[in-house]
């Protein structure tokens, strides 16, 4: 199968510290993929790597052959490959409409002169955009929400805000930032059957996280970190059962972890 | 709709009917040189504000201000140009000016840029006094008053020198220009690149992530602001005829900065508004003589009180 | 050259001290305070008038001076600042705020003491000339002071209840708050320190350059600079901007005479490029 995303010998050191050393993997197309580790083990740093937020100190992350690391964010994004975040990184002080709106920028045919001057043109973006920011808030479920001032919504819609965000760009490979942080079960499960449901839009999703019933629940493969490095690549099952896997979780934390 | 076109009609009654009557029936002639730096300063304001709506807190006005009356105080001078030239030339002269300095400090946030552009209104002084042609702490002086223009033979302007009083002839000129910059502004704004730079303004990663060049943005933002106050101080300087070091400076680049707070920072008019109030009070308190000061800097203190999100507020709050 | 550094270390332990007021402001409430140059400047005249007009003790000027300023300070919080913040869309609203209360001490401190430039009798005659190095002992007994001030300062922070209720609430608000810290409290007791501090630096230096109306503006910029140049709201950023200031304009007053008025031009330039390279200065915060 054609490897859409590929992490190749990724190494980020910040001073004397190495956050990820040498972490390579592929995603395929219409992949639900989960980064996984404990606490510290890296997950943060190489989300930022793959999503451009963050520059390599060596290795590369290419999206159909085509680098996208070592460049300016908003380079990955105009490919295609297109992070969230977790909840308090939307545009506060619009309305959630106007923040799927705005993202729609990357869809845009019209120049900036030409949205300045007006052209039918631009004209014709807009209405496209607004059609299709009413469309992703309904798919979301937010489409009652839409007029309300973004930072006065509750934490859930927080979270559906910053993936409608995403969506606005029309991307093939969603980056999700921990999205079942600080959830409760029943939450979680309402993300898990929306994260399937990005899926069947037909994105490749891949996610950071480290709720571990979930990250099991939703995923094709899984790449588990520990200490910045790759200890194990797999299907769920395969995780489950992996000695080293089991050894790094329960040398860290002791907390419920699920396996 | 219709609203808004009564309100751009009484905007240019006011301006280009009701005030020059007003100013001939109390024959206060002086008032025409207060209502032109009104409007110029204004435009300068404008500016600031556009780096505000950024997310960039501009306190560097002044430098560009001072920038473009020298462009335009020597092509006249040295160069013999045409002042109508110049006034293009100097604003294009700051916005790429403002390009190579505003590469580098647009990555800082917050105070720090805030800072820096502080600094180089103080670096622009400097230059100033340093630089052999700009003659110093003496000045450029008697500039002479602009000539006619003409475009494709119809008179735009007659040879101000032959005017009864220049004074007149600035104040047309600096209201055109304020009505038409802040046209500009307004459809600037209130086109789809004034919500990308809103979403600048409220959160640059996010913004960044949805694909948005936001290092381009901000430089662009910040070259049209700085060509706004390179043509703003390049009139000024014609309208006064001559130019010092001292002529724009730390102070101004502040006062810039508190015209687009007072008027409201989310208000395309606003800083029109503030520097129309702050100007005009600061005038009208001149009698109080040596208590103008204390007088000026307690309203302005219980003005933020009052109404700490600018003037226009006042406005929005009633409607909402 | 021991002169020159003599010289910078002397204007150093001056200028970290003014920085150090500035940097603390700024960490706990995000205020850039303007009218920080002006309550330096109100500090030099209460000492003018309680050692050089009434007579009394220069410690005891300089304490009156340190005691006024942190009152001030503290009505300025709770009344002013407080007040804007909590009703201000955009925290930059208080720069507004802070910009009209210089103007304020300007104006207040103009119709009070004048225009003239004011000096007071020395507090230690003499001249220290050993080593290659001249320098008037008040100069030296004003720099041994502002070192020690800037060590108390340090050793308050670190090891006082109330010092370190401040760090909390600089490093973060929200946990601070969650922890206990009494927020409100301890931002007036921050906002009072630093004014606190602008007012005695003053205090000290009214013995030896006088003081006149004029110079707030210009002070103000010149602590702007040391915490850009350390970075801001981080102690250590300020001592170390206030030093690295003293000592370029020890440097560049000597070196670059001959070329007249430049010394300002160089260390400004210096300095955008310096913070093009590092936005946060030497040990700031991102934000700041």
């Amino acid at each position: 199968m054609a490897q859409i995303l590929e992490v190749k010998g990724l190494t980020k050191r910040f001073g004397g510290l190495i956050a990820v050393n040498d972490v390579s993997f592929g995603v395929n197309e219409r992949e639900i993929l989960s980064v996984i580790g404990p606490n510290g083990a890296g997950k943060s740093t190489l989300f930022k790597l793959i999503s451009s937020f963050l520059k390599p100190t060596s290795g590369e992350v290419t999206f159909k052959g085509e680098r996208i690391s070592n460049q300016a964010p908003h380079i990955a994004a105009r490919k295609g490959v297109v992070r969230t975040f977790q909840e308090t990184t939307i545009f506060r002080n619009m309305s959630v409409r106007d923040n799927v709106i705005v993202a729609h920028q990357l869809r845009a045919k019209a120049s900036l002169l030409g949205f300045f001057l007006g052209s039918a043109e631009a004209r014709r973006d807009e209405a496209r955009f607004a059609g299709s920011a009413d469309e992703i808030l309904s798919f979301l479920g937010l489409d009652a929400i839409g007029g309300e001032l973004a930072r006065n919504l509750p934490h859930g819609h927080l979270r559906a805000l910053g993936i409608a965000i995403g969506l606005a760009t029309n991307p093939t490979v969603l980056l999700l930032d921990e999205p079942f942080a600080g959830m409760n079960h029943d939450e979680t499960m309402k993300a898990v059957a929306m994260v399937r449901k990005l899926r069947e839009r037909g994105l490749t999703v891949l996610l950071v996280e480290h709720d571990m019933p979930a990250v099991m629940k939703i995923s094709d493969r899984i790449v588990v970190l520990n200490f910045g490095e790759k200890i194990a690549e797999g299907t769920p099952s395969e995780i489950q059962n992996n000695q080293r896997v089991i050894e790094a979780y329960l040398g860290v934390e002791d907390e419920a972890i699920g396996l | 709709m219709t609203k808004k076109i009564i309100g751009l009609l009484l905007f240019l009654i006011a301006v280009f009917v009701v005030a020059p009557w007003l100013i001939a029936a109390t024959g206060r002639t002086d008032l025409y040189y207060v209502f032109t730096s009104v409007a110029l300063l204004s435009i300068a304001s404008a500016g600031v504000w556009l780096t505000f709506y950024i997310g960039r807190i501009n306190i560097g006005q002044g430098a560009y201000a001072l920038m473009g009356g020298y462009v335009s105080a020597i092509l006249v001078m040295y160069y013999g140009w045409s002042f109508w030239w110049t006034l293009p030339v100097a604003g294009i002269f700051c916005a790429v000016a403002s390009i190579l300095i505003g590469v580098p400090i647009l990555r800082l946030r917050g105070v720090y840029f805030a800072m820096v552009t502080l600094i180089l209104t103080e670096v622009m002084r400097l230059l100033a006094l340093a630089v052999p042609i700009t003659n110093g702490a003496k000045g450029i002086t008697s500039i002479p008053l602009p000539g006619p223009i003409s475009l494709f033979g119809l008179a735009l302007a007659p040879d101000f020198a032959t005017l009864e009083n220049p004074r007149i002839a600035f104040y047309y000129l600096s209201v055109v220009l304020m009505t038409v910059c802040f046209a500009l502004m307004y459809r600037l704004v209130h086109s789809r690149i004034g919500h990308i730079c809103l979403s600048l303004q409220q959160n640059e990663e996010l913004a960044s992530s949805i694909g948005v060049n936001i290092a381009a943005l901000r430089v662009m933002a910040y070259a049209i602001s700085s060509f706004l106050g390179g043509l703003a101080g390049a009139v000024f300087i014609g309208a006064t005829q001559s130019i010092y070091p001292s002529s724009f400076t730390v102070t101004d680049s502040v006062n810039f900065m508190l015209n687009c707070f007072l008027g409201g920072l989310g208000y395309v008019f606003g800083p029109m508004l503030g520097t129309l109030v702050l100007y005009l009070g600061w005038n009208l308190l001149f009698s109080m003589e040596k208590y103008q000061l204390l007088i000026y800097s307690t309203a302005m203190i219980v003005l933020m009180l009052v109404l700490p999100n600018g003037l226009l507020s006042l406005g929005a709050k009633r409607k909402g | 050259m021991e002169q020159v550094i003599a010289n910078g270390l002397y204007l150093g332990a001056q200028y970290a001290l003014i920085a150090l007021g500035l940097t603390l402001i700024f960490g706990l409430m995000n205020v850039l305070n303007f009218a920080h140059g002006q309550m330096y400047v109100l500090g030099g005249f209460i000492t003018y008038t309680v050692y050089g007009q009434l007579g009394l003790p220069f410690p005891i000027a300089v304490l009156c001076s340190g005691l006024t300023l942190a009152i001030i300070g503290g009505f300025m919080e709770r009344y002013l600042f407080r007040t804007v913040i909590r009703r201000s869309h955009r925290e930059e609203s208080t720069m507004l705020l802070a910009a009209a209360t210089a103007f304020f001490f300007d104006a207040v401190m103009l119709l009070i003491f004048g225009e003239k430039q004011r000096g007071v009798p020395k507090i230690v005659k003499g001249v220290f000339n050993d080593y290659g190095i001249i320098l008037p002992y008040d100069r030296i007994v004003v720099g041994a002071v502002a070192a020690a001030m800037i060590l108390s300062f340090i050793a308050f922070m670190k090891y006082t209840k109330t010092g370190r209720a401040m760090r909390a609430l600089a490093q973060d608000r929200v946990a601070a708050q969650l922890m206990g810290v009494e927020v409100d409290r301890y931002t007036m007791i921050g906002f009072a320190m630093g004014a606190m501090l602008a007012g005695v630096v003053g205090g000290l230096l009214v013995s030896i350059t006088g003081v006149n109306s004029g110079i707030g503006g210009p002070i103000s910029v010149k602590a702007f600079m040391m915490i850009m140049i350390g970075g801001a709201g981080v102690a250590g950023g300020a001592i170390a901007g206030g030093f690295i200031l003293g000592m370029m304009e020890s440097v560049g007053l000597t070196v670059l005479r001959e070329y007249g008025d430049v010394t300002y031009l160089v260390i400004f330039a210096a300095l955008m490029v310096f913070l093009s390279i590092r936005p946060n200065g030497l040990m700031g915060k991102p934000w700041g």
